[in-house]
């Protein structure tokens, strides 16, 4: 098991953070559905990239993220070109990525497969060193890689409807070996299956918002306050960061 | 709708507009929090490191670790509705539709994945949002019952 230290925190940390984000290492080592172990922790690595990349900075401040071209300040290997850009647009830019720019990737050998997994990688990685951010202390280290190929599992009944990718819906996953994704919900809210196309990239999403945020049941619960602080405080935080980031949604 | 649970008013524009609305958030340590998750979504560790303190003295080791939690959260949940450009559930919408307009949210290129909704969708959110708080805290009662039953067996 890869171990997570917050001696160094200035508040205790709770034990069900500190396991969420240890399960959430131990899953980002291994091969994922369209991803090998390495190149899952690539993807990682180029999160912390984009944090200090020129061109991202650059195309942050201009009129359109899509008229400038260059080299990212990137140090992965083993991904293709297009991907890191994916990493890097996702992490500085988001609010500004575009179906047609999705369809356009896929089209250059990033399938949808990969973009979700992919995006699955980078947000749990963002999320979890943003704690680490917020707590003053040192990102950790990115876990060793363990060895194997992708799975290539496409779940059955994954539908292109409503997003800018394919999707698993209710009725399909309850139906098969995915049931748990949306368990005791009675309907698939769009957040949670927008990555459904990848399950486990669901899987970790909710294992880490119950950490961070709150389980799946008690979001939707307004009476549900959080460990410490109100409902209202939670939301009011929410609400201002993802009013930052320009986020309808 | 938490603020409708809890029985205490909330003005939301704190949401969309930060320090200049705190007053009337009707939220506890709004200024705090809201001036912590500016800082942390800028990126901006030397006004994160001075909020620290003051974060702990007024809501409590646990209460600063769980906004930074929270925050930290929602940098993952922008991303990922973002980049795919999923739009808000419908029932969603309905209830909250013209909040959207109050607070400009449809300023956001992301509000393209997100369609208008009809006069009819927002007559019936109107109807139906004095009552939110409490339909949501219904049925999610009952979800919660028929998971527990579902775990039983």
């Amino acid at each position: 098991m890869v171990s997570f230290g917050y001696e160094a925190a200035p508040v205790p940390v709770r034990d069900d953070i500190v396991s969420a984000h240890q399960r959430a290492w131990e899953r980002l080592r291994r091969p994922g559905s369209w991803w090998t172990g390495a190149q899952r922790i690539e993807i990682a690595a180029e999160v912390r990239n984009a944090l200090g990349c020129d061109l991202c900075r650059e195309r942050k401040a201009a009129l359109s993220p899509f008229t400038l071209d260059g080299d990212h300040h990137a140090s992965a290997r083993a991904l293709d070109p297009v991907a890191v850009d994916a990493v890097h647009r996702i992490v500085t830019d988001a609010a500004r990525l575009t179906e047609s720019w999705v369809s356009r990737i896929a089209a250059e050998g990033l399938t949808y497969g990969h973009y979700v997994e992919l995006l699955g990688v980078v947000v749990t990685v963002l999320s979890i060193d943003e704690v680490h951010r917020g707590l003053g202390i040192s990102f950790a280290s990115l876990p060793e890689p363990l060895p194997g190929e992708p799975d290539r599992v496409r779940p059955d009944g994954v539908e292109k409807k409503i997003a800018w990718v394919p999707m698993l819906g209710l009725a399909a996953a309850n139906k098969g070996p995915n049931a748990d994704l949306y368990a005791g919900l009675p309907v698939a809210p769009n957040v949670i299956a927008a990555m459904s196309l990848v399950p486990d990239a669901v899987r970790q999403l909710e294992d880490l918002s119950a950490a961070h945020y709150l389980p799946v049941l008690q979001v939707m619960n307004p009476q549900c306050g959080g460990r410490a602080l109100t409902r209202s405080q939670i939301e009011l935080v929410a609400g201002r960061v993802s009013a930052l980031n320009e986020c309808f949604y | 709708m938490s603020s409708q649970a809890s029985g205490r008013e909330a003005d939301v524009r704190a949401i969309r507009e930060g320090a200049a609305r705190v007053a009337d958030s009707g939220v506890e340590h709004a200024d705090l929090l809201v001036v912590y998750a500016e800082a942390l979504v800028a990126h901006d560790d030397g006004a994160i490191a001075e909020l620290r303190q003051p974060m702990i003295d007024a809501l409590g080791a646990g209460g600063s670790l769980e906004a930074v939690t929270v925050a930290a959260n929602f940098q993952r949940m922008v991303r990922i509705a973002d980049a795919t450009g999923i739009p808000q559930d419908g029932a969603m919408m309905t209830l909250v539709g013209d909040l959207a307009d109050r607070l400009s949210l449809r300023d956001f290129a992301s509000a393209a994945n997100t369609p208008e909704i009809g006069w009819l969708q927002r007559m019936a959110g109107k109807a139906l949002r004095p009552f939110s708080a409490a339909l949501m805290t219904f049925a999610a009662k009952r979800l919660n019952a028929a998971a527990a039953k579902e775990a039983d067996r």
